[in-house]
């Protein structure tokens, strides 16, 4: 090889592509050629490999200009189909959140339906509200409009691509529904997010080619990188991009509107780099596979920052359609599209061999070294563990008398039933014990409450206090994973901390 | 073959109604998803196609609450195959296929009485069918 083999330029690419012979593979042919032919072949043939996601990205949304009214106003508060959109700067500029929900159908329809309706070319509903100045005497209006009629409509995502994502699951006894979609109880599901291998990030860890100016693939247009997404994190594998586009380009099938029950509206972006392979490193570094992408297996039942983390999974394990976590097999769903990801990077690379989608170089590259910090708090919540006491308790042989006297000398309404081995087994209250009495009850079988709502160590004791109110119970044993009773928190325990705490 | 949801009080529970009517009218009837007791219960069965009318005449006869239940039905151009629905269902009538699309099988699935698919999809492309009332030779949803 001669010295000019060792490296090439965007410039050369570039060059390559305006001749039609630039020789593009999408990162799933890239990751077939290296281990076919090796690094060596594959950075020599190969100039460029095109990747691609698609997922439902929260932090995203879009950047309208209606022009003016006649008579002008400047909007307050203005709504597209019944989604509040911001008004963040001044007077006709909006800014369509994907997450906002629908004020008539919430949790159904929201931010990213109307920018999804928007691009597909539909009619929308304008409607504002403002206090009227001199200059924007206007009070009120409402139109019609679709984004021929707007002067911008430009997506603007301020955290897109996460570099990898948690795998969630739910240790809980009932069914969650999370931004990870619906978790059914003590495991019995898992899902994750991300393409993996094919991912933009994935392909070039080190963010040597990426980064502010990189042009992209987003939405179906051509967009750009404009720099770290919010929460980069790149020193564990989990770098975000901020990116921008113009929207009217943009086709409704890789930008679609979202909803997940009990979590809210969302919208999926199909997001795709091109990576240049501008030296050996780069054609090895985008020969990654699946099974070296690792992500933790996360209890989303545990509602804290600091999940418990049960295993460490492989994309290649997550794409196969089932886990182990603690020698438990979990059947294992994708939220993001793997179908739709391929999709990106096969149109990218139609679009780089066709000469109609030039690389550029980074003006400045993404940040390797930014860290995610959690948010500084200056007042800490109270958790169960810091009220809940010994529970007074009783084994499933003894008498409804026993159990009777003890609710006397111990002064309390719950007495929790344990097995020998100090596991949950059910709930008796002072009432069961009265009913028991009054109907003649011997066993103690025909009065206790098997199906016992518990609570966690580590809640927060506004969740656990929520649970008792839901249920119309006064009191939650306190209960480790194995269903060890580890105390009890009693509703007067709830009320006597929280009626303090509130009184700021 | 058909499916139909049978519902059973209290009283119908310690019977043996099911046996009765696969000994009188000589049908094969496959229990595809019981919860049954003692307080009453539902059994989703099928039944060959063409016997049932006479099915559920003989059910309804002995108070059985008959219905044909509602089916699942995915809208294809909706659905951009995230595959979300996937590991929710219990009995594997949805799958990716090759390509990474998903892949919804009419005849595994055992539709409205479990529906644990339908609120877990982002695209809302899927949806329980009509219900009727069972006295038709429905099909299967096909």
């Amino acid at each position: 090889m001669s010295k000019q083999g060792k490296t090439r330029t965007v410039e050369e690419i570039n060059e390559k592509i305006r001749k039609g012979d630039a020789q593009v593979l999408t990162a799933e042919e890239m990751k077939k050629l290296v281990e076919s032919s090796g690094v060596g072949v594959a950075f020599k043939e190969v100039d460029v490999v095109t990747t691609g996601t698609f997922g439902a990205m929260c932090s995203s949304g879009a950047v309208v200009n209606l022009g003016h009214s006649d008579p002008p106003i400047k909007i307050e508060h203005a709504w597209i189909n019944d989604v509040e959109v911001c008004h963040p700067g001044a007077a006709v500029d909006l800014f369509i959140g994907a997450t906002n929900m629908s004020v008539k159908q919430p949790f159904e329809y929201g931010g990213g339906h109307v920018i999804q309706d928007l691009v597909a070319g539909k009619e929308v509903e304008l409607k504002a509200t403002a206090y009227g100045t001199d200059c924007y005497p206007r009070t009120q209006i409402k139109t019609s409009l679709t984004k021929d009629d707007l002067n911008q409509f430009y997506l603007l995502n301020f955290r897109n691509c996460y570099q990898r994502y948690n795998c969630a699951v739910n240790g809980s006894d009932e069914i969650i529904y999370t931004y990870m979609n619906k978790l059914l109880p003590r495991l019995r599901n898992a899902t994750y997010s991300g393409a993996g291998e094919l991912n933009p990030l994935m392909n070039d860890p080190d963010y040597e080619t990426m980064g502010m100016g990189t042009r992209i693939f987003l939405g179906g247009a051509q967009g750009y990188i404009i720099g770290e997404g919010t929460q980069h994190s790149p020193k564990n594998q989990n770098g975000t991009l901020m990116v921008k586009g113009n929207a009217k380009k943009m086709s409704p099938e890789f930008l679609q509107g979202a909803a997940f029950t009990k979590y809210g509206t969302s919208l999926y972006v199909g997001l795709g780099v091109p990576i240049p392979i501008l030296n050996e490193g780069l054609a090895k570094k985008t020969a990654i596979q699946d099974g070296e992408i690792f992500t933790d297996v996360v209890d989303y039942s545990v509602p804290r920052r600091d999940r418990p983390k049960l295993a460490q999974v492989s994309y290649k394990e997550l794409k196969s359609g089932s886990i182990t976590v603690g020698g438990k097999k979990i059947r294992v769903s994708s939220l993001s599209s793997l179908k739709m990801a391929k999709k990106v990077s096969t149109t990218l690379k139609s679009w780089i061999e066709q000469g109609e989608f030039f690389l550029t170089s980074p003006v400045e590259r993404l940040p390797t070294d930014s860290v995610f910090k959690p948010m500084r708090q200056t007042q800490e919540i109270p958790f169960v563990v810091s009220v809940m006491h010994p529970a007074v308790t009783c084994t499933e042989n003894e008498e409804i008398r026993a159990i009777a006297e003890r609710i006397v000398t111990k002064s309390v309404n719950h007495i929790v039933v344990i097995d020998g081995g100090g596991k949950l087994r059910g709930i008796v209250t002072s009432w069961d014990i009265t009913r028991a009495m009054a109907e003649g009850k011997k066993a103690l079988a025909d009065i206790e409450t098997r199906n016992v709502i518990t609570a966690k160590p580590d809640e927060p004791l506004e969740i656990a206090s929520k649970r008792m109110e839901q249920h119309n119970i006064s009191a939650l044993p306190v209960i480790d994973i194995e269903r060890k009773v580890l105390g009890i928190v009693t509703s007067e325990d709830v009320s006597k901390l929280l009626g303090r705490e509130n009184a700021w | 073959m058909v499916r139909i949801l049978l519902r059973f009080n209290e009283e119908l529970v310690p019977q043996p109604v099911t046996s009765q009517i696969i000994l009188e009218h000589k049908v094969p009837i496959a229990i595809l998803a019981a919860h049954v007791n003692a307080k009453g219960g539902e059994i989703l069965v099928e039944v060959p196609d063409g016997v049932q009318d006479k099915i559920v005449k003989a059910f309804r006869q002995r108070g059985v609450t008959v219905t044909v239940p509602k089916l699942i039905e995915v809208d294809t151009e909706k659905c951009f195959s995230c595959g979300s629905c996937v590991a929710l269902c219990p009995v594997e009538a949805i799958s990716l296929d090759k390509d990474s699309t998903v892949k919804f099988d009419k005849e595994k699935c055992v539709g409205s009485p479990c529906s644990i698919c339908v609120d877990a999809c982002p695209a809302r492309a899927i949806k329980s069918v009509k219900h009727t009332n069972g006295n038709s030779n429905q099909p299967s949803g096909k």
